[in-house]
């Protein structure tokens, strides 16, 4: 009786104590969390950060001097590449650990091992697309240069001995919250994160989409409605600039595309999210004489910020500029003497193969008259709290075959069963050169010479030097395709519908100090149709991009801060190619009183997206309905997914083509005109207003109903951003939606000393518990930017300095 | 007494061993001075409770509670101080059981000697 006794009272402690420590589901270790000793009140930082520190670190070669402004920036002095690769990654780790290992695992497919069983679908379509099949792939390009080599070990070795002086209590916060511990850095990580960004920006693919609306529509109409330039385009390239090289000869098209174009034979809404405005003016539009550079990359917004602000310098080099935390090297920044940055180009770099297979064993597929053998990979899937799975993918020679089998799983939508992936990203790359090179280059040869290394995703590189030279150049590793190879499904029996080489570099779409004086994109068309080689058949609208070089043409003694207004400005080219149509057709006297105030607001719009407008709310909505209406019962079919046609198609109909037979909605017997589906659509917007913002007023404010915020990586409540009142949207120039937008925006002035503006939504520290995780989010969402600190050297007192770090060997 | 050990020696222990030594702490504690099964249980109880309140203010007052507060969002709670009270009751009950335990289980171990 007492010996059971005893034994209860031994139990209780421990399986209290085992409870406590133990994560259950998506609760935390809950006083494993909580314990004011090694939990998370450990990660509450003080306001004001040591002023100065002496760390020794054997692996440094020399003195390494690390200065902190008082935005927590580090401007790393080193005295050799070594050290300042170290430097940045030791601190880059110091700063936003959690965030590159997290951000690096899931790349890799390695979520589960974290999270436990519900990521699997995740990590298998990471693995499946050939994530770090790529990755391997791309390290492989990067050691086999000295510079990217160097570049890579050394900023490894700053991490890693970053991670070695953490210990229970100082533990990034999430660490704690998921129960798990940083690992080892290697380089390939830093090659799966520059992969993530290609798989963040060039993963898009609606081939299997636009495969299954030719066959439901036969080519006619699909040529109509997807057309394979804009109706309306203002391209990166001006029209007109002349193309200095003998274009290489085009693989022929085959005759089975032809066929498929030409005979019938039988065989979702596009997300508007990846954009970017970049743009360069050349000192005869400037006060001081000399270029300005603007530049602001939009991706979905997230805490700990994208981006990572840092000043390297060492013997050759002084950039300052934005870093991708796991990467080495700046990415978007500048120099003494010139400035960068890049925005997305939409190019066709991901292609499907339909694949033959000889029966169901899969080991064999058709091709080029022959039978040949996949190889299989085996991708080993960690799972927390669960056996390990392994996932087995076939790879023909155009690479993986993604699925045989559709999971349930969002991003997997597009991905067409049985077919093999051709993507750019699976190639041998060496993006980290391009960098290397930029950010030490002196002028615009230096410029040209970096770009060639730049394999994906393809950017618009801009460029602007104190030589007064401007450029911008779409620019990437773009296979040398026949015309629309890769807009539908390809057969991938037949060798002439492989990728057959490349677009020389030299003769990527560039052009240098135009005429009009300024370069700009904002991921519309790279050129137009005079352009002898194919990278895509549609870009992003035109609408941000018209806007940008509208205001450029009409600009004169342009400073930074007329470039700040324009990187906020909301003012909406839809609206203004769409109201003068639509607002005509409303039929007043069949409104209700909410209706018809909404409708004299939106009659009296200014067309500007700002954060108190009540029009923009009722537009945006409007018009959202309306692409609805218009295209729904045409395009909306469960089994055989397909996507609308664009905006700028749709706008097209709407403004020449009035009676189109796609006004009519098929599943009703009535005939519905245009006018029908503007007033329907119309009145739904109101509607659906009135019914979650209450009557016409302040609540349907568009801040309000847009609902910018800036969610945590890991979608953890509490660590995101409070709710911002801004305007901006995805089709003006201040491309701002829920959490999707400018994730940094830069202003360079260039001069004799280059005054540099920059900010982003979020702040330099990785730390939830430190005042410098969000510091800059209110700045930025004020549309306002913060003076760059550029140092010139260590001792540099024309900014504020806070704490200092003395890196030395011993 | 049994409070002050309680307090003393966890606070030194802590700062070397994961958080479940309170645990330990007042199971040997109230195991070998544990009086009654009242003190036993209330005196562990309030040295954590005040150990542990003492330790999370000292972190979170020169930060002004930004990360309590994100904390206490994120458990759903309204304001820092609440996840502070949750901390420290937790922590507070897994001691004082443990100390309750501590007690009892000396005192089914001695009887069951007096009785054999």
């Amino acid at each position: 009786m007492n010996r059971v006794k005893a034994l209860i009272c031994i139990l209780i402690p421990i399986l209290l104590g085992y409870s406590l420590n133990t994560k259950f589901g998506d609760l935390p270790p809950i006083l494993k969390f909580l314990n004011p000793f090694t939990g998370f009140w450990q990660n509450a930082e003080g306001m004001s950060p040591s002023k100065n520190k002496k760390i020794v670190l054997k692996n440094a070669k020399d003195k390494i001097e690390i200065a902190f402004d008082d935005r927590m920036i580090p401007h790393v002095f080193a005295q050799n590449d070594h050290d300042l690769y170290y430097a940045q990654g030791y601190v880059t780790a110091m700063h936003r650990l959690w965030q590159m290992d997290f951000q690096t695992r899931f790349a890799a497919g390695r979520i589960s091992e974290v999270v436990g069983a519900k990521a699997i679908e995740v990590d298998k379509y990471q693995r499946r697309m050939g994530m770090v099949y790529g990755a391997e792939n791309s390290l492989e390009g990067m050691m086999a240069d000295p510079h990217a080599k160097e570049m890579l070990l050394a900023y490894t070795q700053g991490i890693n001995d970053y991670i070695k002086s953490l210990n229970r209590c100082n533990l990034p916060v999430e660490y704690k919250l998921l129960d798990f511990k940083p690992e080892q850095w290697t380089p390939i990580k830093c090659a799966l994160l520059l992969k993530q960004m290609s798989a963040v920006l060039a993963m898009g693919s609606d081939e299997f989409y636009m495969t299954n609306i030719l066959k439901k529509y036969g080519p006619a109409i699909t040529k109509d409605l997807f057309p394979d330039y804009p109706f309306k385009e203002d391209p990166i390239i001006p029209v007109g600039t002349k193309w200095d090289f003998t274009p290489l000869p085009i693989p022929a098209t085959p005759k089975s595309f032809t066929d498929m174009m030409s005979t019938n034979i039988a065989t979702k809404q596009k997300e508007e999210g990846i954009g970017s405005n970049n743009w360069a003016v050349s000192g005869a539009k400037t006060a001081s004489g000399f270029p300005i550079l603007a530049n602001d990359p939009h991706l979905d917004l997230t805490l700990p910020s994208i981006w990572y602000q840092i000043q390297l310098h060492a013997p050759g080099v002084n950039a300052y500029g934005v870093s991708l935390p796991g990467a080495p090297g700046i990415i978007i920044g500048f120099n003494q003497n010139i400035a960068w940055g890049v925005t997305n180009v939409a190019a066709d770099v991901l292609d499907f193969y339909q694949i033959k297979f000889k029966d169901d064993k899969h080991q064999s597929y058709w091709y080029n008259n022959k039978w040949q053998n996949t190889k299989p990979r085996y991708e080993k899937i960690k799972i927390k709290g669960a056996a390990d799975i392994v996932d087995t993918v076939l790879y023909t020679h155009h690479g993986p075959v993604v699925y045989f089998q559709k999971p349930n799983y969002g991003r997997a939508a597009n991905v067409p069963t049985g077919h093999a992936l051709r993507w750019i990203a699976h190639d041998k790359s060496n993006e980290l050169k391009a960098f290397y090179l930029l950010n030490r280059g002196k002028n615009y040869n230096d410029y040209r010479k970096a770009l060639p290394y730049f394999t994906a995703p393809a950017q618009n590189f801009i460029f602007a030097s104190v030589d007064n030279d401007i450029a911008i150049t779409p620019n990437g590793k773009f296979p040398l395709k026949w015309k629309n190879q890769g807009k539908f499904i390809l057969d991938g029996t037949d060798p002439s519908n492989d990728w057959q080489g490349w677009i020389p570099a030299a003769q990527n779409p560039t052009v240098k100090n135009p005429p009009r004086n300024f370069v700009s994109s904002a991921n519309q068309s790279s050129t137009d149709p005079s352009y002898p080689y194919y990278i895509n058949w549609e870009f992003a609208p035109y609408e941000r991009g018209k806007r940008i070089n509208d205001k450029l043409k009409a600009m004169e003694k342009i400073t930074a801060d007329s470039m700040r207004n324009l990187q906020m400005d909301s003012y909406s080219i839809m609206a203004e190619n769409l109201i003068p149509y639509l607002l005509p057709l409303v039929n007043a006297a069949n409104l209700n009183a909410t209706q018809k105030e909404a409708f004299n607001l939106t009659s009296k719009w200014n067309k500007y997206f700002d954060a108190k407008s009540v029009a923009a709310s009722v537009f945006d909505l409007w018009t959202k309905r309306l692409s609805i209406e218009i295209w729904d019962d045409e395009f909306n079919d469960k089994q055989n997914p397909m996507r609308y046609p664009s905006r700028d198609r749709t706008i097209e109909l709407i403004q020449k083509d009035p009676n189109s037979k796609w006004f009519d909605n098929v599943n009703t017997a009535k005939k519905e005109t245009l006018s029908d589906l503007v007033n329907s659509s119309f009145k739904y917007a109101c509607d659906s207003l009135e019914r979650k913002y209450g009557t016409i007023g302040e609540h349907w404010q568009w801040a309000n109903v847009k609902n910018t915020n800036v969610p945590h990586l890991a979608k953890i409540p509490g660590f995101g951003s409070k709710k911002l009142l801004i305007g901006g949207s995805k089709s003006t120039v201040n491309a701002l939606s829920e959490s999707n937008g400018p994730s940094w925006r830069m202003v360079i002035e260039l001069g004799k000393t280059p005054k540099g503006h920059g900010v982003y939504p979020g702040g330099q520290s990785g730390n939830p518990g430190s005042p410098f995780y969000d510091n800059m989010i209110d700045t930025w969402a004020e549309g306002k930017l913060y003076d760059l600190f550029f140092m010139q050297s260590p001792d540099d007192k024309s900014g504020k300095i806070i704490s200092r770090y003395k890196i030395s060997k011993k | 007494m049994v409070f002050i050990v309680i307090l003393i020696i966890s606070f030194a222990l802590q700062s070397f061993f994961p958080w479940w030594v309170v645990i330990v702490v007042s199971f040997a504690t109230c195991g070998i001075i544990g009086k009654t099964g009242k003190i036993s249980f209330w005196q562990p109880f309030l040295a954590i409770l005040v150990l542990w309140t003492g330790m999370a203010l000292y972190k979170s007052m020169p930060n002004h509670h930004l990360l309590a507060s994100r904390v206490a969002e994120m458990f759903g709670l309204k304001v820092w101080p609440a996840i502070l009270v949750v901390t420290a009751i937790i922590g507070g009950l897994a001691a004082g059981i443990s100390g309750l335990c501590g007690y009892y289980f000396r005192k089914s171990t001695i009887t069951s000697k007096a009785k054999s």
